[in-house]
């Protein structure tokens, strides 16, 4: 964090294993205050989130849960109540439900909203509806993910992500015991030897009982992230290892037709005198018929069908259920039915697979209730060590200044100066603002004196 | 010394903020299909009573196609008052298929060819008017797609 040749001064002549350990001090106390809220906050939403089935389920029994009968009416039919309610409207989706005592779900797009319509399907008609910005499941998401702000949250969010895994390297290079006293202090907390040692134990043991799983989370959320992850699919699915193209980034295959083989649907407005013609032609396959084409290739109940929006669109069947390997993409022609592209777990390359397990692990829905339970202990653990952490430093801090050690400039600590920029590599967004932080300390920090003081700099 | 550095970070800033991108064949690393593909061709009118033909050419986007596994056609009229159930077009040769029809009332029609293909099975459905269409029939048309209702499937 500090460059300047004032250091060889102001801290006491020390070996260099000494200064080095002060470095990694200063860059995890740095980091670690930073980046504290953001950790708590996703810790806090995640945990949340791992139960968003059984929230949901609770939360929308109404909408979701229906008594069989014998006989559902076609998904046209369905289709038609949502047209008769919502004349204006666009259906973008339909959900059949993955069981016979569950709603089916149209999504729509009225002119100013997205709207789930839940149908009786044994009935045809209408159970009610949610406004999608109104589902506190997706809120909950949209924090996690992205702070509900966007590309910028998203961003946020992976730099917390990021500097996390630099809190765990640098925590664990402080945590290192140096010589074997045993393992008081180093696995098991030693609470009876002053309050200032219990303090320090309470938050580095801790950390290292979680920092498995920490790690764990954030290389499985990583994928997701807008940046990283982004291009770590790209790279990835170009290898032929990572997802086909389309199950998490990249274009749909398109309904192939030429237009004049299209038949035109008249305008209210035009007379009788249409060109025959052009009403002549293909038309769409309904959904319907694609319901039974799900059917006949075979699919995760929970599916969903995205309804294509522009003449050479096609239909996408989409399931990401709880375990990996159910998940499945299946695009359609839009107008011959054909599966152009029917793309399973097991068509994943090795990188995608491992990606997928990943991410139903992260969600805690692969192994169920023992994987929600072990994530949710992580999370707890994370927000733990993050308030023991804060809470060392500001016992520790003097009045006046940061706290931080005097340390030695990053780029004079050979060892870890390489380390970190391994990491600023990987991570480039880590990257980036180790140069921001080196820009600020060098046009500002070093600069101004009351601030130099203040960072014992 | 510091000018230096300052120009490398700002180098490796623009060159991992300029990101990597997808490659445009990169469907061809994972599986393939091979999905059937039917043009339809028929007359540009049709007169009620009169005999017309119907043909539908299959084609696949890596081979070209001798005999398909089956195809068949079916006709209704949009209201299912007049329904000729499927039946097995006459193989011409070629990955060409045909079958004659001869429609006893104007208005608004509907052919569906049903065909499949090594693994691959396609539902193509051509709208087609006999005539002239009914101000009943134009107006169905505006309203969108039309409505399906149970009548080709009790045949499969």
């Amino acid at each position: 964090m500090n460059t300047g040749k004032t250091n060889a001064v102001k801290s006491p002549r020390k070996s260099s294993g000494t200064n080095t350990y002060r470095t990694i001090w200063r860059w995890h106390l740095y980091a670690g205050v930073i980046f504290a809220p953001l950790l708590v906050l996703l810790a806090i939403t995640g945990s949340i989130y791992l139960f968003k089935a059984e929230i949901e389920e609770v939360l929308y029994q109404d909408y979701y849960q229906v008594a069989p009968q014998d006989e559902k009416v076609p998904v046209s039919e369905q289709l038609e109540e949502v047209n008769r309610l919502y004349p204006d409207s666009v259906v973008t989706k339909y959900r059949p439900g993955e069981n016979n005592t569950r709603s089916s779900e149209v999504t729509i797009n009225t002119d100013s909203e997205s709207l789930t319509v839940f149908i009786n399907p044994y009935t045809g008609k209408s159970m009610g509806q949610l406004n999608n910005e109104d589902r506190i499941m997706d809120k909950i998401e949209e924090i996690h993910g992205e702070l509900m702000a966007g590309t910028v949250g998203d961003r946020l969010v992976e730099l917390a992500a990021c500097w996390a895994i630099v809190l765990l390297v640098t925590g664990f290079l402080l945590w290192f015991p140096k010589k074997t006293k045993g393992l008081a202090g180093v696995l098991f907390p030693r609470l009876r030897k002053g309050k200032k040692i219990a303090m320090r134990d309470l938050h580095v043991v801790p950390a290292v009982w979680i920092s498995g799983g920490l790690l764990f989370l954030i290389l499985t959320g990583l994928p997701w992230s807008g940046f990283w992850g982004d291009n770590f699919q790209a790279i990835t699915t170009n290898t032929g290892e990572g997802y086909p193209p389309s199950v998490w980034i990249g274009e749909a295959p398109v309904s192939d037709l030429e237009t004049k083989d299209i038949a035109e649907v008249p305008w209210a407005a035009e007379t009788l005198d249409v060109p025959v013609s052009k009403l002549q032609g293909l038309v769409p396959q309904s959904l319907d018929q694609i319901v039974k084409i799900a059917d006949r290739e075979g699919i995760y109940p929970s599916y969903s069908i995205f309804v294509p929006q522009e003449p050479d669109g096609v239909y996408t069947l989409s399931v990401f259920p709880p375990k990996a390997e159910d998940e499945a993409t299946i695009h359609i022609d839009q107008y011959s039915g054909a599966v152009l592209a029917d793309y399973r777990y097991d068509n994943y390359g090795i990188i995608g697979k491992v990606v997928a397990w990943g991410i139903t692990l992260h969600k805690g829905s692969q192994f169920g209730l023992i994987n929600q339970l072990a994530s949710l202990a992580i999370c707890l653990g994370i927000i733990f060590v993050v308030i023991s952490g804060i809470y060392l430093w500001w016992k520790r801090k003097p009045k006046k200044g940061m706290g931080g050690p005097a340390a030695p400039a990053l780029f004079k600590t050979k060892s870890f100066l390489l380390i970190m920029i391994v990491l600023g590599i990987v991570f480039p967004l880590v990257g980036i603002s180790i140069a921001a932080v080196w820009l600020f300390d060098w046009m500002i920090v070093q600069r101004i004196s009351s601030v130099k003081r203040w960072f014992n700099a | 010394m510091r000018k230096r550095r300052l120009l490398l970070l700002s180098i490796f800033c623009i060159s991992i903020l300029s990101a990597c991108s997808l490659r445009s064949d990169a469907a061809d690393l994972y599986k393939q299909e091979n999905p059937l593909q039917v043009e339809i061709a028929m007359p540009d009118s049709i007169a009620a009573q009169e005999t017309f033909t119907m043909q539908a050419v299959l084609t696949e986007p890596t081979a070209s196609i001798e005999e398909a596994n089956f195809v068949h056609f079916e006709v209704w009229k949009h209201d299912h008052s007049i329904h000729l159930p499927m039946e097995e077009a006459t193989f011409l040769g070629k990955g060409v298929y045909e079958m004659d029809f001869q429609l006893e009332e104007e208005g608004l029609y509907y052919l569906e060819v049903h065909a499949g293909n090594n693994g691959s099975i396609v539902s193509p459905r051509q709208q087609f008017i006999v005539g002239k269409l009914s101000e009943a029939e134009l107006n169905t048309l505006k309203e969108g797609p039309v409505k399906e209702q149970e009548s080709s499937e009790k045949h499969h």
